[in-house]
């Protein structure tokens, strides 16, 4: 008894060790991936596959047969997900489409699943907000071969030709645009943190860069801290007391998204500050706390937009052959601050 | 004469082994003092303290847990599900559909209701554990995921943040458990962190229900030969677990002013690797609370301190596994020469 205890104990902590093992090793090795596409530029795909991939873009893909689409997001935890979900699900039920919402939790595994489960359904069509620059391509390339459609949204590929159209906001110009503000809001001076994305994802980059590419023109702006806190607002509140305490005089603080916003605000209450913050994707969290005075101001990313215009997109090919515009297409975003704020809602921004 | 030599080595290596997280506490503290600055501060300190107490209180739970010989994967699960009922009941109430009112709480009542709850998940983990003979560790994992789902289920994914309550309703105050207590600098958590760890280390040594719960660990067979009801006990010990995760998840959405079912992902991980640092061992039948409060300081300190020093996530998590793996190993030694100790004293007296 005593020996199959200490049997199962030894299996427990190799579980344990083995789990924290492979946190860091996916961790560490789509941070590598990344380190080679980090602007919005058109990524350099793969030389040697770009004729296969070529080859593959002329044929018209069908669809599986069914009258299903199926749009796989990250998980709807995250208000901006599940207005993209909800915004494409509305609209292709509105075009007549069956369809099955489901979140890969950013895991590329599991979305491996969801894409498989789209081919055994036969599906029309894939709407997809991906969990991988990398880690998706296999997948798409699969639904391809079974002659489905995939539209990705929101995050792109490091592929071309693959995805039939990849709609995404375009976070450089978004978070340049924010940036401006911020640095207005600081008086273009001061000490500043920031808080990144996962850097797994693409857009934790290129946010970062186009938010330093305006702030670093200024020689008074300093950036004291710099710490990941993987989109969450939980980290992003731990992580920022523990910046204020490290440099009690920082005058700024820029976050990857807007979740880390919220965190950011609420350990700035907590501290009994008020301080410019800026975020990007423009959620009704935000947006309170842009109007309560808390947070200077979010990058709208246009989910909503996004979302539909890939639904439209997807009907448009199956029911024509062609989405008659490029695979690649950047919304625009706009920078939210308190003078505009009252225009948004539940991502969507009315003039 | 060479033996005793050898004996009082022995013991002075013990001394050093048993204290062992204390000694890495303190070594992470002066090393954390000199590369961070103003980490040796009391607002860094109770920074730290108010981080550890969120697992800390968890992995009280947890150690109780272990101790029985099991492992509770689900409180992470159970700290998001409580956040999200006490912040459901204050932004929403509760609707009852057939009289077509909706009920609004005080504060004091949710977190009663929310605490109860969280006990009441612990119990099901136990009753199936005990009644249904699952092994812990598969019937945690499954609950891990039920609660998870019922958590995204309350509120269809989104986050309930409008926590602060209205006048009108009678349900303000709800973020005090995530401020410093009124008038001083020391934080709610902290405090409620105090209070569990000296009752829980109290029942653990000076009462007989903590007795049984180690001699459960030490050996269940003896146990229940010599008449202590293995079941009910460990079904308590699954609850008192589900109750001190309910209270992480106050604390916790309280912090926040906003309740997300994502809250308490992956916590569970951070109390199992608190206990463990804390002498608790997973074999069970042996663990102390103060180890565990010793253990999820180290913990927390490194995690703060490495994020002051600058030191990037990817680099926190390796540094966090090493030191969990060390910390075993050691147990591990300390292990055998107790051991050693025990048939060398056995000899000498013969």
């Amino acid at each position: 008894m005593k020996g199959f205890k200490k049997v199962l104990a030894m299996l427990l902590a190799v579980a344990m060790v083995a789990a924290m093992a492979m946190g860091c090793s996916s961790g560490s090795g789509d941070a590598e991936e990344e380190k080679t596409e980090e602007n919005t530029e058109a990524p350099a795909g793969d030389d040697a596959e770009a004729p296969t991939e070529d080859e593959g873009s002329d044929e018209v893909l069908k669809g599986g047969g069914s009258n299903i689409i199926y749009v796989i997001t990250p998980s709807v935890s995250n208000p901006a997900f599940k207005a993209e979900a909800d915004t494409a699900t509305a609209k292709a039920e509105e075009l007549g489409y069956e369809v099955k919402a489901a979140s890969h939790d950013d895991d590329p595994t599991k979305q491996t699943e969801l894409f498989d489960s789209a081919i055994a359904d036969k599906a029309a069509a894939i709407i997809c907000d991906n969990a991988g620059a990398d880690a998706t391509v296999e997948a798409v390339k699969k639904a391809r071969d079974a002659g489905i459609p995939t539209f990705l949204i929101d995050r792109e590929i490091n592929a071309e030709g693959v995805a039939i159209s990849q709609i995404v906001a375009n976070n450089y110009q978004g978070a340049k645009a924010i940036a401006e503000k911020f640095v207005e809001a600081m008086g273009e001076k001061g000490k500043y943190v920031e808080l990144l994305g996962k850097e797994s994802d693409t857009n934790a980059g290129v946010r970062s860069s186009a938010f330093h590419e305006v702030v670093d023109q200024y020689p008074d702006m300093e950036m004291v801290a710099q710490q990941t806190a993987n989109w969450e607002k939980t980290e992003a509140y731990d992580k920022m007391e523990a910046m204020l305490q490290a440099n009690p005089d920082i005058e700024g603080v820029m976050c990857g998204n807007d979740t880390m916003l919220e965190g950011v605000c609420a350990a700035l209450q907590a501290a009994g500050k008020k301080l410019p913050v800026i975020g990007v994707d423009g959620s009704d969290e935000a947006a309170a706390l842009i109007k309560s005075g808390d947070a200077t101001g979010t990058a709208l990313q246009q989910f909503a937009v996004i979302a539909e215009t890939a639904v439209v997109q997807a009907d448009k090919y199956l029911k024509e052959g062609s989405t008659g515009a490029d695979e690649k297409q950047l919304i625009d975003c706009i920078a939210i601050t308190s003078e505009n704020v009252d225009k948004l809602a539940g991502f969507v921004y009315t003039e | 004469m060479a033996a005793k030599q050898n004996s009082g080595n022995n013991k002075l290596a013990m001394t050093i082994l048993k204290g062992r997280t204390f000694i890495v506490l303190i070594i992470l503290l002066i090393f954390f003092s000199i590369t961070a600055d103003n980490f040796m501060s009391a607002g860094a300190l109770l920074t730290v303290a108010k981080h550890v107490a969120l697992y800390g209180i968890l992995a009280i739970g947890m150690t109780y847990v272990i101790i029985t010989g099991g492992i509770d994967l689900s409180v992470g699960s159970v700290a998001g599900l409580a956040g999200m009922i006490a912040g459901g009941l204050i932004q929403e109430g509760m609707t009852l559909k057939m009289f077509g009112v909706t009920l609004y709480f005080s504060v004091p009542m949710i977190v009663l209701i929310t605490v109860l709850l969280g006990a009441l998940m612990g119990m099901i983990n136990g009753i199936v554990i005990t009644k249904f003979n699952v092994a812990p560790f598969i019937a945690t994992l499954g609950t891990m995921y039920i609660w998870r789902g019922f958590a995204n289920i309350r509120s269809n994914g989104a986050t309930f943040s409008e926590l602060a309550g209205s006048e009108g309703l009678g349900n303000t105050g709800f973020e005090v458990f995530g401020r410093n207590l009124a008038g001083t600098a020391i934080p709610c958590g902290v405090l409620i962190l105090a209070i569990i760890a000296v009752v829980a280390g109290l029942v653990l040594k000076k009462t007989p229900f903590g007795w049984h719960v180690l001699s459960i660990g030490g050996n269940e067979k003896a146990s229940k030969l010599s008449g202590i009801k293995v079941d009910k006990v460990k079904i308590w010990v699954y609850a008192f677990s589900g109750f001190c995760s309910a209270v992480v998840g106050i604390i916790a959405t309280s912090q926040l002013v906003s309740a997300t079912p994502k809250t308490g992902e992956s916590w569970e991980m951070n109390a199992i690797a608190a206990s463990v640092l804390g002498g608790t061992s997973m074999a069970g039948g042996v663990g102390t609370i103060g180890g565990t409060i010793v253990g999820a300081f180290v913990i927390g300190v490194i995690n703060d301190g490495m994020t002051m020093c600058g030191v990037t996530e990817f680099w926190q998590k390796i540094i966090r596994g090493l030191v969990i793996i060390i910390a075993v190993i050691i147990d591990q030694v300390q292990r055998n020469l107790q051991a050693k100790m025990a048939l060398q004293a056995r000899n000498e007296n013969k």
